[in-house]
């Protein structure tokens, strides 16, 4: 019985794997980004070549920092807690490499067919109907993987973070193929099976669920395994992120229609999103204040280990962005702020501020435990923490005054009742934020670089350490 | 009998120069509320919306295109607007340390929370002098390192002051910049409310 014990134990070789990934998609999704925005500044950038221009690169950049870098660093994470929380070693791992070789070939040759021009033109689902097929393959495998993890759990409670990932899992399938229903027409051509305002609902159903229940959801997950680990003790109230976790599964659903606001939809729809959008600030809050607390009591941990700062910073941006987004869901204030450089400011606030920051903050508890090794530079980490800080904050401030700029000035009547400025006068008016903006995200850049150096240095020549479940666990199991 | 810590606009310089002193200084004999808003406050305040004021009636705004020239008791009304803006942003984040206080073992004196927030924005406040040019994008240049410079006197100022550890001071600090950042969104969201409802300047027609 004693040779079966030593034989058991988590399969975490593939978050190693998974974790490798998000840090090389990091890199290259946030370079192709300062890329774009430098081309904002000298458009002579593109050299006038179709696969480098901003309409490309801009698909490019955002393909490669939601699906290579968000959705590997959630899968590797998932896979790396499920176990933990479960207290059995990974179901069907082959499978569990099926996903990780399948969601990698997608996420480079997507990123591939997108530099060739090869677009279904629907916001974070740029990908041809090849790819939405091999997306679903890979995806239910990772559902297959996970469930049947938990399937065969040795803890009663299913433990909070699962649920979040659960969530991801189940609604990212259903909208997935929901909105990437088509009618090929050849290999890399397809036509939506939605037409006209339908298809602009449908969308913006997936498109804002993509961002509730993979940006917002799916690194929920991540945050309530990994702050209660770094911090060292329980979440402040199981019992609220219990109850934050089916306020915002049941309120999220209905949020869409505030991105189709003044368009061709029906005005009950908008409303709909409006109410909704508001409502969702309860639980997201929820969670913020949990999360604060937890860290709260955990203070001692700060100046030892650099990872919890990163955690710290994540939630005041969660908190901001979950804060703006509903505001900027409000009829009158969308008026404004609507297709401006605020929306991209938004966006980044909560891209950057909060679901890269809390994934730098995983990485940096996550790889040395993987490693078995500290750290190889904490200082470095430092350095980087102080680089995204300043990136950030850049960025937000520079889109915040750029994007109440372009919608004034949008706004503004001459005598005539006319239009008084033109795009090219209201561009003009831009290009300084655009410089601003590009220093921002270069800062960023430089602080993901820096990371990327650190963990590599951390890992590099070791095997990923074998840790066995709890032995009460595999007791059980013997005993069964 | 002790001297406190001499209230007047001249602190202002010394936490540019010494924060460390004044921070010691001023956790050694936390003042009352009201001569830090009296005697300090309530000057630093007046400073943005008067150098809006005379910046806008003397260039207009400048948003990157032709300046947009406002008729002068528009511009009275938005500079007095501003101010009751910035008065409302000092006192409720005096007010959310308090409240956060406990959390963090800090020390719970509305005296030593409003010198803090007050002395905290001196940056800022004397970088509004940017407003005496309303250029957008030069606002923003100056106002940037001017927020830095407050954020490191928070991060610095904020445990000594307030007597608690430097990492929980550090969290606390961070709580509170949460807070600036949800409140400073706020005013955009209202400010675009009122606009939409035909309250505010007209620009154009």
């Amino acid at each position: 019985m004693s040779a079966k014990v030593a034989a058991v134990h988590y399969e975490d070789r593939i978050v190693t794997a998974f974790t490798a990934a998000a840090v090389l998609w990091t890199v290259f999704g946030m370079l192709a980004g300062v890329y774009v925005a430098a081309e904002l500044v000298w458009p002579e950038l593109g050299f006038e070549q179709p696969w480098l221009s901003f309409g490309r690169l801009r698909t490019v950049h955002t393909h490669s920092v939601i699906f290579g870098f968000g959705v590997s660093a959630l899968i590797g994470t998932a896979f790396y807690s499920v176990q933990r929380t479960s207290h059995v070693p990974l179901f069907a791992p082959r499978l569990a490499w099926f996903v990780f070789y399948a969601w990698q070939a997608t996420c480079v040759l997507g990123a591939l067919s997108l530099f060739a021009g090869i677009n279904a033109s629907k916001e974070y689902a740029e990908l041809e109907w090849p790819f939405d097929v091999a997306i679903a393959a890979a995806w239910i495998s990772f559902a297959v993987v996970f469930f049947g993890t938990l399937a065969r759990r040795r803890v009663g409670p299913i433990y909070i973070s699962n649920w979040f990932y659960g969530a991801l899992i189940i609604v990212v399938a259903m909208l997935h193929v929901v909105n990437s229903l088509a009618l090929p027409a050849t290999l890399t051509k397809s036509y939506s099976l939605y037409a006209g305002a339908q298809d602009a609902i449908v969308q913006w159903w997936y498109g804002h669920n993509a961002v509730g229940f993979l940006l917002t959801g799916g690194f929920l997950g991540m945050l309530y395994y990994f702050l209660p680990k770094q911090a060292e003790q329980p979440i402040w109230s199981y019992r609220l992120s219990i109850v934050a976790f089916w306020a915002f599964v049941y309120t999220y659903i209905w949020a869409g229609p505030h991105h189709l606001h003044y368009n061709a939809i029906p005005e009950w729809v908008q409303s709909l999103g409006v109410v909704m959008s508001l409502i969702l600030l309860a639980p997201s809050w929820a969670t913020m204040i949990n999360g604060v607390m937890t860290v709260s009591g955990a203070w001692r941990k700060l100046k030892v280990d650099p990872a919890l700062k990163f955690v710290v910073l994540s939630l005041a941006f969660y908190g901001l962005a979950t804060f703006e987004g509903p505001m900027m869901a409000i009829r009158s204030v969308n008026m404004l702020s609507h297709f401006t450089e605020w929306t991209i400011g938004h966006v980044h606030s909560g891209a950057l501020g909060w679901n890269a920051l809390i994934t730098f903050g995983t990485f940096y508890y996550l790889v040395p435990r993987l490693a078995g090794r500290p750290l190889w530079s904490a200082g470095l980490a430092n350095v980087h923490f102080w680089l995204a800080l300043a990136g950030v904050m850049l960025y937000v401030i520079a889109m915040w005054g750029a994007g109440v700029s372009q919608g004034l000035l949008w706004l503004s009547l001459d005598e005539l009742g006319e239009v008084r400025y033109g795009f090219v006068d209201v561009m003009e008016a831009m290009a300084p934020y655009y410089a601003l903006r590009l220093v921002a995200g270069g800062l960023f850049l430089a602080g993901a670089v820096l990371m990327a150096v650190n963990l590599w240095r951390t890992m590099a020549g070791i095997e990923t350490v074998r840790v066995a479940p709890p032995a009460g666990a595999l007791a059980a199991e013997s005993g069964a | 009998m002790p001297v406190s810590v001499p209230l007047s606009p001249l602190l202002a310089a010394r936490v540019l120069r010494s924060p460390g002193v004044v921070f010691t200084e001023l956790a050694e004999r936390p003042p009352s509320a009201a001569r830090v808003f009296f005697g300090f406050a309530l000057w630093l305040l007046i400073l943005p919306p008067l150098f809006a004021f005379i910046g806008t009636a003397t260039f207009g705004w400048r948003l990157g295109v032709a300046p947009i020239v406002l008729p002068v008791p528009v511009i009275a009304a938005i500079s007095a607007a501003y101010f009751v803006l910035l008065l409302f942003g000092l006192l409720s984040t005096a007010m959310i340390a308090r409240w956060m206080a406990k959390t963090y073992g800090a020390s719970e004196s509305f005296g030593a929370s409003l010198a803090l927030v007050a002395l905290v924005g001196v940056p800022l406040a004397l970088g509004s002098v940017a407003h005496l040019y309303p250029h957008a994008f030069l606002n923003v240049l100056v106002l940037v390192p001017a927020l830095i410079w407050s954020m490191y006197l928070l991060y610095r100022g904020l445990p000594v002051v307030l007597g608690t550890d430097p990492r929980r001071g550090m969290l606390m600090a961070s709580s509170l910049i949460a807070y600036l950042l949800v409140a400073w969104v706020s005013l955009l969201g209202v400010t675009v409310v009122l606009w939409g409802r035909g309250i505010g300047p007209r620009i154009g027609a």
